[in-house]
């Protein structure tokens, strides 16, 4: 007798937990924690609103432009298997973005920094293709990949091969990676803003080594090294720099290298009698601007049955400010080489919490397929008291933020 | 930043002077989950060298480091046990913390930039 689609799938799935040495796959984005190739198509889809809450009215001027940024974003994707040791997968996003952005500093009466904004005028689209495939053998897996994304004025290409290795009798798992992107800037607007040019680009180059290691049958521990290194135009066309007094507004100069590190560890655990499942991450990041972040997070993944799960999490992030962060410059102040007053380049600390929902179920009736439905939000604040270091002036820029999120994916 | 290398150093002495004292090997209780594996009389002499064992040593004979069979592996291979539970859902949330924040996302290759004002 032909057994049914889901007694077939239940059967692979109880391979895979046997094969599988249940490492995760850094990079590429699919499910494949398995040395296998993936065993089913999926396809998911999810609509997420990113809104910005309004400039505090304290931290601009009387009557100025105080709405931010809005995105929706759409993300569509497909992954499937193509043979018993090749998977491939293509994922699209849409994004629509309009709203305000931070253009330049400058003080009040009081003498404390505040924000103009950019009139609400910026109405740009995103659309962003990414194809990935990997290759399994016996003792890993080679991955592979590439996108291309484009915005009104900017386009970015990008390339990236990674792998895996397992030794130990694949309780280690040694990855790493390299991959490219190559991006072109058109500013807007660029004849009638001095500041802006009309064309630059900027390369970047990545490098990654990264070794797990499962600690026992319920958790898994993974450390990683990420090297990035940038050059080219690395500035924002869209930002300025006042000289108070002077009433100069002079362009965004950043260095036009950039060397980034990060560490990454993170550590799962599942804890079986309550059915719940523990993710704990921090990274320490450094770069040649001197910008020097810490970023932990810490998600908990709570199962009610074997359809129903909530999954809250908190995160922590502190970053120390650039060499070359000025608010504004004074008018006896000589003008730096290098000089931003980009609020994402001061120092700050943000908190973030969210919650996810997620219901899975089978439709026996049509064509045995599982269905995944999960609805999510996050809220994220930033603010000079919550960081790291002390603050003494936090930039006026600082942004706070809320997510909502809905999608449905689905595997057959 | 000074404050937390001076957090840093002061753990890693304590951690230091712990592993060198006698109450690593005393009446401390290990957390059950580590109930299963036996720890040595310390301290464990090599009969060749005569030496004391190094930590590794001792991991590797004591199976502290437990190799997880295949047959063992039913709970890491579940979903909210792999680092990237939802693949779109961590590549948005990537996607916003770089553009929102000067740190790149660590623990990959790839990802495209983007003109993010």
């Amino acid at each position: 007798m032909r057994r049914s689609r889901r007694e077939r799938r239940r059967e692979r799935a109880t391979l895979r937990a046997l094969t599988s040495s249940a490492l995760a796959l850094i990079g590429a984005a699919s499910k494949a924690s398995a040395d296998t190739a993936m065993d089913h198509f999926e396809t998911a889809y999810t609509f997420s609103n990113y809104s910005e809450d309004p400039l505090r009215s304290s931290k601009t001027i009387p009557g100025g432009e105080r709405t931010r940024y809005t995105i929706d974003t759409q993300q569509a994707s497909v992954a499937g298997p193509v043979t018993d040791w090749l998977d491939l997968g293509l994922v699209y996003t849409h994004e629509t973005m309009s709203g305000a952005s931070p253009w330049y500093v400058t003080n009040d009466a009081a003498g404390t920094p505040i924000q103009i904004m950019s009139g609400a005028t910026i109405q740009d689209t995103r659309d962003d293709l990414k194809l990935h495939g990997n290759y399994y053998t016996e003792e890993g897996r080679l991955g592979f990949g590439g996108g291309y994304s484009t915005e009104n004025d900017f386009t970015s290409k990008d390339f990236a091969v990674d792998g895996e290795l397992h030794f130990n009798e694949k309780n280690t798992t040694l990855s790493g990676g390299v991959a490219s992107s190559f991006d072109t800037i058109t500013p807007t607007q660029a004849d009638l803003y001095p500041t802006r040019p009309s064309y630059k680009s900027k390369q970047s180059y990545t490098g990654f080594l990264g070794l797990s290691q499962i600690i026992d049958r319920r958790s898994i521990i993974q450390g990683s090294f990420t090297y990035n290194m940038n050059f080219g135009y690395l500035s924002d066309p869209y930002k300025e720099t006042f000289q108070i007094g002077g009433h100069t507004q002079y362009g965004d100069f950043r260095p036009n290298t950039r060397h980034q590190f990060a560490f990454l560890l993170r550590y799962n655990r599942h804890i079986e009698e309550t059915e719940s499942t523990i993710h704990l991450s921090y990274q320490y990041y450094i770069d040649t601007w001197g910008v020097s972040s810490h970023t932990a997070e810490l998600a908990w993944y709570q199962n009610f049955g074997d359809s129903f799960q909530l999954a809250p999490l908190v995160r922590y992030y502190s970053q120390s400010k650039a060499d070359f962060y000025v608010p504004y410059l004074l008018l006896d102040q000589p003008r730096p080489e290098d000089m931003s007053s980009d609020y994402r380049l001061s120092a700050y600390g943000a908190l973030s919490f969210g919650l996810k929902a997620e219901y899975l179920f089978h439709t026996p009736w049509w064509r045995d397929i599982e269905w995944r439905a999960h609805a999510s939000f996050e809220r994220y604040l930033s603010s000079g008291d919550l960081s790291f270091s002390s603050v003494s002036v936090p930039a006026p820029g600082l942004v706070n933020f809320t997510i909502f999120s809905v999608g449905l994916s689905v595997a057959f | 930043m000074k404050r937390a290398a001076r957090l840093g150093r002061a753990l890693a002495t304590a951690a230091a002077l712990f592993t060198q004292s006698a109450c690593a090997s005393m009446d401390f209780h290990w957390p059950h989950w580590f109930q299963d594996v036996k720890l040595p009389d310390f301290p464990a002499f090599d009969e060749y060298t005569e030496s004391p064992k190094s930590y590794v040593e001792i991991a590797l004979e004591h199976d502290f480091l437990v190799r997880v069979k295949p047959w063992e592996r039913a709970v890491l291979a579940r979903n909210d046990m792999s680092f990237d539970p939802d693949a779109l859902e961590s590549a948005r949330r990537n996607h916003t913390f770089f553009s929102k924040e000067a740190t790149m996302p660590g623990g990959s290759a790839g990802g495209g930039g983007c003109g993010c004002n």
